[in-house]
């Protein structure tokens, strides 16, 4: 579980509804108008929503399972959320799985950034026998479910000897078929010709055109693509759960073992959630405002 | 520096009924400025990729200096190019674009910024060495574009319309700066433009290509006074030639209901494959006659320019089928009083005359 928050524009004053009728051309929405108080309305409606799932997840995992089944239910948190920290620590290895998870999604993350990079450029600019049949394979990939591929896969993990250990969850997903055709879609048109054949006149082979010029040239797409590998990794769960096991988990395979018995302990759940969902949550408030603005930068310089 | 030739070289793009450039033969010479000039289409972006190994030469072959060329890549050429839109890496520092090449080459980094300090003096960005070129204004990325060629000092500059992108004024000017730095540097340059101006004011030579084949490649002057057919008579100069097409009649050709005077001999050779003749002659060769003598014209739009005036006009006795083709262009002095409307004679010098067969297209002498 992770909620990213909209942006919410920067808090200019709004003007109040008895303000002068602005100067500028009022139809066709100009974007230099400042939005108004509906705007402003309906962002905050939208952020709360947002926010909504995440705050409950911290009020529920701060009580007790009979706390939360009251009625009124609890609106605030309270110290008790440290006790179930303890309680899910002691039932799985979460600081193990989030150390996993880490890896885990890193690594796919780098993989796939690199990889569906790599394979986007060549699809997107270079000439090569059979490229539209291999594009039209990759993309043909994605119609396969993947509950489909999920026996032959265990099978081959299986022979391997790598049934729960990492590699087993990095390996099949370190190149997407969606990147590699987000990747070509933003090339082609972010990427001019002329660039790459100013690259070769200046004596640059492929691989150095790649480095220094395509990489720098599709890094907000490269931001975008990251960002979304690493969440869908970090959420991933029912190949991790076949493959690994409680003894050596990722998150969402450590939160699946939490709070079993007769009676689920809720609680313990969602102090286990909110643990697990906290470094994503600290990734992503740090790095966010940087990805928006190599996202901006991008396309305003397009 | 090197000489460049191209020998039947010919680009035929997949799918393409007729090549992009056809049986290309051209020779420069070292040290040599090239201009290539032809309408949008021609094949002269095509001419000067297949030069910098961009694009494959389907038949013929390319050498530079007394090298086969044909199957190298571009960083085997040692050529430097200057696109249309420039193509500065949005990324680096005008130092880091311009130093690029140098730095592919293993060129230390101390050399490279000497050389790139040097290229900047040349051009005047000094100043802005530290900038991305999103921070530069369109002359300057210019200028940016021609530093990152000059700092390798290479064989060949091939320049693909680098002009196009500025507005006029600044056209005029980089376009005597780029001739000059030419000159003063030695390197042999292909240049491309659609410009014909442009074209006569900066080449040694010119090259007029149409349709992918070349029509003509001498000096500025010869190809003004001499061209070689009626494409080149009508594409280079400004205003155009007059051009008129009629059949050959004793002692001249048949404009409207005038004769056209042309030599006898001239005049037989251009009527010998059907009979009809196309005769040329610029606006600065036609005289205004006394009444009654040469041409009769009717003037349409007189264009005063100040120090000289250009009367466009029609024949005034001219059959509906000649109309379209008989369009005279005169250029008078500016203060003649001649008006819109009025009907005037014109004549010409015999020896101003361009005589071509109307059929081969190809010039009479
Ligand atoms: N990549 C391509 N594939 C197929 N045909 C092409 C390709 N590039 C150019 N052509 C064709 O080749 C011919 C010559 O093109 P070229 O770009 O050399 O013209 P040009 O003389 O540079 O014209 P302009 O002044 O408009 O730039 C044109 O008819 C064009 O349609
Ligand atoms: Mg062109």
């Amino acid at each position: 579980m992770a909620t990213l928050a909209p942006p919410v524009p920067d808090a200019g004053r709004s003007p109040s509804p008895a303000a002068p009728p602005p100067r500028r051309r009022h139809r066709g929405g100009s974007k230099a108008g400042k939005p108004g108080p509906v705007t402003y309305t309906l962002l905050t409606l939208v952020a709360l929503v947002s926010i909504f799932p995440l705050y409950w997840t911290l009020v529920a995992g701060s009580h007790t399972n009979a706390e939360i089944a009251a009625t009124p239910p609890p609106f605030l948190p309270n110290a008790s959320l440290f006790d179930n920290f303890q309680a899910a620590l002691e039932q799985a290895p979460i600081g193990k799985a989030i150390l996993n998870s880490v890896l885990v999604a890193g690594s796919i993350t780098v993989g796939t950034v690199l990889f569906c990079t790599l394979a986007g450029f060549a699809f997107a600019k270079l000439q090569f026998r059979g490229k539209g049949l291999l594009l039209g394979l990759v993309i043909g990939t994605m119609m396969v479910p993947t509950q489909l591929a999920v026996i032959p896969l265990f099978m081959m993990i299986a022979e391997l000897q790598w049934v729960n250990q990492l590699q087993a969850v990095i390996l099949p997903t370190l190149v997407s078929a969606f990147g590699v055709f987000f990747m070509r879609q933003y090339l082609i048109s972010a990427l001019p010709n002329e660039l790459l054949e100013a690259g070769r006149v200046d004596g640059a082979s492929t691989f150095r055109i790649f480095w220094s010029i395509v990489v720098p040239v599709a890094r907000p797409a490269m931001a975008v693509l990251a960002m979304l590998t690493f969440l869908t990794a970090w959420n991933e769960f029912f190949w991790p759960l076949i493959a690994l096991t409680t003894a050596n988990p990722t998150v969402q395979v450590a939160l699946a073992g939490l709070g079993s018995g007769y009676v689920p302990q809720r609680s313990v759940i969602m102090a286990g959630t909110l643990l697990g969902t906290l470094p994503v949550l600290i990734v992503f408030t740090i790095l966010g405002k940087q990805i928006v603005g190599g996202i901006m930068q991008g396309a305003v310089k397009g | 520096m090197a000489t460049v030739s191209f020998q039947q070289a010919s680009r035929i793009y997949p799918k393409a009924e007729r090549p992009a450039v056809d049986a290309l033969d051209l020779e420069i010479a070292d040290g040599e400025f090239l201009v290539l000039v032809g309408p949008s289409g021609c094949g002269k972006s095509t001419s000067l990729r297949m030069l910098a190994g961009l694009e494959e030469v389907d038949t013929g072959s390319i050498v530079i200096g007394d090298r086969d060329v044909t199957d190298s890549p571009p960083k085997e050429r040692d050529i430097a190019m200057v696109f249309q839109n420039y193509a500065l890496y949005p990324h680096m520092t005008v130092e880091e674009n311009m130093g690029f090449a140098l730095k592919l080459a293993g060129i230390s980094k101390d050399e490279r910024a000497t050389r790139v300090r040097e290229a900047a003096k040349i051009l005047d960005l000094e100043a802005y060495l530290a900038r991305r070129p999103k921070a530069l204004s369109g002359g300057q990325r210019q200028r940016v574009a021609m530093g990152r060629a000059i700092v390798r000092n290479p064989q060949v500059f091939l320049m693909d319309e680098p002009l196009s992108n500025l507005d006029a004024k600044l056209r005029v000017q980089t376009r005597t700066q780029i001739a000059a730095l030419q000159r003063r540097l030695g390197t042999t340059t292909v240049y491309v433009t659609h410009d014909q101006v442009e074209a006569m004011t900066m080449g040694d030579r010119v090259a007029v290509l149409k349709d992918g084949v070349l029509q003509q490649c001498d000096t500025p002057g010869e190809l003004y006074d001499r061209p070689a057919n009626v494409f080149v008579a009508g594409f280079i100069g400004s205003p155009a030639m007059n051009l008129v097409t009629g059949d050959a009649v004793d002692g001249g050709v048949q404009v409207g209901g005038a004769v056209l005077p042309v030599p006898r001999d001239q005049l037989t050779r251009a009527a010998a494959s059907n009979g009809t003749v196309t005769v040329g002659f610029r606006p600065e060769a036609v005289r205004l006659a006394a009444p009654g003598e040469g041409l009769p014209v009717r003037v349409e739009v007189v264009e005063q320019l100040g120090s000289d005036a250009f009367l466009y006009t029609s024949l005034a006795d001219a059959p509906d089928d000649v109309l379209h083709s008989a369009d005279l262009v005169v250029r008078t002095e500016p203060r003649s009083g001649v008006t819109s409307g009025q009907q005037l004679w014109l004549s010409t010098d015999r020896s101003a005359l361009h005589v071509f067969d109307a059929q081969t297209q190809q010039r009479v002498d």
